[in-house]
């Protein structure tokens, strides 16, 4: 039941966004061709924007999937911590080190630099 | 008596989130409004009034489109953004036993909506086909993937004293002291991840002006109104977490635990405001450093910290 | 009457104005900018007042056609100190030459138009496609192959080329920016290929607008003219820049300070400047401009800076200033301030330390009413050298906001041999 509701509360914020766009306005015609050219301050693009693009920061990516990893076993370990005590210290202890020495690595190789 | 079950759990519930995120946007949109006042250039308008002025233009305005649009990602990302926000306001527990979705695992739906935002932020900026829109889109998710980490490590040490995922719990565990104090690096930090997640202020790497906009750059009338009405939702939503997580939520002497909530919200908000018009935007490549060198091993400080705290 | 409700709701909001800048259309940007009820924006999809703003050279005007035919619907175009393109200059046409008159023109367009008053205006171009591609071809896509197409009238990215930094051949993308693109100096267009978003090459198409020197500059080199009132004018120059640079970093509160100085130099009392002078400064620190916003880099060398000359050339360690040659300031104790680093915090310091030297100069001036004694070489508030070239070989490799901080830290525009109107 709970699950439902928040479906439903999903639907409606998308069904209203939705609606609310398509907002009757005054203007029936739509955009020129002119008008739906990219914003280059007057200037034109010799291509279309959608490409292979360079993204920069690759590395870094990388490095969060091995984070996102982790936090998969954070969660359930969240809720027994504190039952467990020192066991499950020492646990993400050595997990979260060895990941901060990726970081540290990162860091020398210069994940975090637009590159 | 299924009527009234159904009432109880499908009605009411939706009707709370969406009246929550309608005054929460105006408010937010005020609260905006004079910290511009206050650091920014004097407007003409009352405050009160701005925010709708805005809005009523934007509806008036034609909705512009590009050559060639990926128009159901465009038009599907603002709405999908609103909806994110109010799933993320449907888990803020009101009271103890007033909540609009009251799951055993909230704080991991809520970690869900910050990753997905970005997905949605990246969508909004790409599908336009628009060259400073692109590039805005392609920023922002460098961003996007790193406030994620920073954001679940205080959530999680946040967690750990109350042994739950679960929001209420949360919020029982800070009936002795709230997390603020006991947790101090976790509030600061959640509070720029918020900043990141609806890319205002110092974190505003989608829709800079050196991009002419970002990825707003081709985005005019009601669409672009939803994309601001989704923006502020998010926030809206993020500050009801904000104040659960870390301001004890409901709990609060003489006045009603909702209207506790409420006033946190705003506190949350009102701090948030002044943050994002205080601060200079950051370089992205800067950006990119000072999240994983300096405030994603504060995060580790924080997660630490609330570790022994809560074994001492 | 649900659209009047909303249109009586809207009226009451700014005027939202993009503005197209023209030769010497500084003025009416910093006229709008300092009046709360109107909000200038950087594209036109935000906007629905084009203000065209001094005068479009011939060869910009199809420049200018397609940025009007970009403003949404209801839209209409104000010509300030401007003549308007020919399809425009129609009776309707709302042309202003009063500075004053400005605000209150634009805000009556702006209610007119909400109000339905006055109809959006017309496109000016075609309404076809770049290129035709519909049926075209084996697919249709308006070629041959699979990516030899134009859909949509456009083909897609370039061919793979090795990337500047890493080697990663990767698309391409090219496009010619300006000259009305208002996040750089006005006249400005350039052919930029970016791969990613560090940009591969930079070629100047059109160089910006020339910038005339104020008045009093032009004189100074016919006879001797005031220490202080040269030095209000340079301080001046420099608050503008602080203006453009704040604006691109998200501070629009401090721009706007940086603008009331600069429009207070002109007669506030030296004292009541310095201290507005110094709050500020502290603002700029305080709020991030140095620690958050500048890049580092774009460094100038010992050679590239001299040619250059001006703060550009000081912030790099030169101590070129024709100040130090005149006997008028050599008497109230003038000598070059500099800088070492040569990047883009080290051009804004410069900017700084020259504000707080001028006004230092300015105090001791009209104690002494001091003149200057040379009229064969004045140092203008800008370098006198040109910056294209330079932009040319220093932005490539920059990434995208890196390189248009760096646009802003120089003095782009050239010295207009005519003295402000």
């Amino acid at each position: 039941m709970e699950l439902l509701t928040l479906l439903l509360i999903l639907l409606l914020g998308l069904g209203g966004g939705l609606l609310l766009q398509r907002w009757p306005g005054r203007h029936g015609a739509s955009p020129t061709y002119p008008q739906r050219a990219p914003f280059l301050g007057g200037g034109t693009p010799d291509t279309h924007a959608w490409s292979r693009y360079h993204i920069r920061y690759y590395p870094m990516t990388l490095l969060l999937i091995a984070f996102e990893m982790e936090m998969m076993f954070m969660y359930p370990w969240a809720a027994v911590y504190v039952e467990q005590g020192m066991k499950a210290v020492m646990e993400m202890g050595m997990f979260l080190s060895i990941l901060g020495v990726g970081i540290v690595y990162g860091w020398r190789e210069g994940v975090f630099k637009w590159q | 008596m299924a009527a009234s079950v159904m009432l109880e759990q499908l009605f009411w519930p939706p009707v709370l989130v969406f009246a929550v995120l309608g005054g929460g946007v105006y408010l937010w949109a005020v609260l905006d409004g004079l910290a511009a006042r206050l650091l920014g250039p004097p407007q003409a308008q009352s405050v009160w009034l701005s925010p709708l002025s805005r809005g009523a233009w934007l509806l008036v305005q034609q909705a512009n489109t590009t050559e060639a649009p990926d128009l159901w990602g465009w038009r599907l990302a603002p709405a999908l953004y609103l909806a994110l926000a109010a799933v993320g306001l449907a888990l803020v527990p009101w009271s103890r036993d007033w909540v609009a979705t009251d799951l055993a695992t909230s704080l991991v739906l809520w970690g869900s909506v910050e990753a997905l935002a970005t997905v949605v932020i990246f969508l909004h900026g790409w599908s336009a086909n628009s060259h400073f829109a692109l590039m805005g889109a392609y920023r922002y998710v460098a961003l996007g993937l790193s406030y994620l980490l920073i954001s679940m490590f205080v959530l999680i040490g946040a967690a750990l004293p109350a042994e739950s995922l679960a929001l209420t719990q949360i919020v029982t565990s800070q009936e002795d002291v709230w997390n603020i104090v006991r947790q101090p690096l976790g509030l600061p930090l959640f509070l720029l991840v918020g900043l990141a997640l609806t890319f205002r202020g110092p974190f505003n790497l989608a829709d800079t002006r050196d991009m002419a906009g970002g990825t707003g750059v081709a985005v005019s009338g009601p669409p672009r109104l939803v994309w601001a009405l989704a923006r502020s939702a998010m926030l809206v939503a993020f500050s009801g977490i904000a104040a659960t997580v870390f301001l004890g939520g409901w709990l609060g002497p003489w006045l009603p635990g909702p209207l506790w909530v409420v006033l946190k919200m705003l506190a949350v908000l009102a701090v948030l405001a002044g943050l994002g018009r205080w601060f200079a935007v950051v370089s992205p490549s800067r950006c990119l450093s000072l999240m994983w060198l300096v405030l994603l091993p504060l995060s580790f400080v924080d997660l630490v910290w609330a570790g022994v705290v809560a074994l001492l | 009457m649900a659209v009047s409700w909303l249109s009586r709701l809207a009226v009451r909001g700014p005027a939202t104005v993009f503005p197209a800048l023209g030769m010497h259309g500084e003025d009416a940007l910093y006229r709008l900018a300092r009046d709360p009820g109107i909000a200038l924006v950087d594209t036109p999809r935000h906007a629905a007042i084009l203000l065209v703003a001094g005068g479009v050279p011939p060869h910009l005007q199809d420049a200018l056609r397609r940025v009007h035919d970009q403003l949404p619907a209801p839209c209409a175009t104000l010509w300030y100190q401007s003549e308007p393109l020919l399809e425009l200059n129609q009776p309707g046409a709302v042309i202003i030459d009063d500075p004053a008159a400005l605000p209150g023109a634009v805000k009556k367009t702006w209610r007119r138009l909400i109000t339905r008053e006055q109809d959006t205006a017309p496109r000016l171009l075609p309404d076809t496609p770049p290129n035709p591609w519909q049926g075209l071809g084996d697919d249709g896509h308006g070629g041959e192959g699979m990516m030899g197409g134009v859909p949509y009238g456009r083909p897609m990215a370039m061919p793979p080329t090795p990337d500047l930094r890493d080697g990663l051949a990767l698309d391409v993308l090219t496009f010619r920016l300006g000259p009305f693109f208002p996040l750089w100096p006005a006249g400005l267009a350039a052919e930029v290929a970016l791969q990613g978003d560090i940009v591969q090459q930079f070629a100047v198409v059109s160089p910006a607008f020339p910038q005339a020197v104020p008045q009093i500059f032009v004189e100074a080199q016919s006879r001797p003219v005031a220490i202080a009132e040269l030095e209000r004018k340079r301080v001046q120059h420099h608050l503008y820049a602080f203006f453009h640079a704040l604006g691109l970093a998200h501070l629009p509160g401090l721009a706007r300070r940086a603008l009331a100085l600069a429009e207070q130099c002109d007669s506030r009392p030296v004292q009541a400047l310095d201290k507005a002078f110094t709050a500020f400064e502290r603002a700029l620190v305080r709020r991030g401009f140095f620690a958050l916003y500048l890049p580092r880099g774009a460094t100038l060398e010992g050679e590239d800076a001299r040619a250059l000359g001006g703060v550009a050339a000081r912030a790099a360690g030169v101590e070129d200033d024709a100040r130090h040659a005149d006997d008028g300031y050599r008497r109230l104790g003038f000598s070059p301030v500099t800088q070492q680093a040569g990047d883009v915090p080290a051009r804004w310091r410069q900017r700084l330390a020259e504000i707080q030297q001028s006004l230092r100069l300015i105090g001791r001036a009209e104690q002494g009413d001091a003149v200057t004694a040379a009229t064969d070489s004045i140092e203008l508030p800008q370098g006198t050298g040109s910056a294209h070239e330079l932009l040319e070989n220093q932005l490539p490799g920059l990434e995208w906001s890196e390189a248009l901080a760096t646009v802003a830290s120089l003095d782009v525009a050239e010295v207009s041999p005519w003295p402000h109107p």
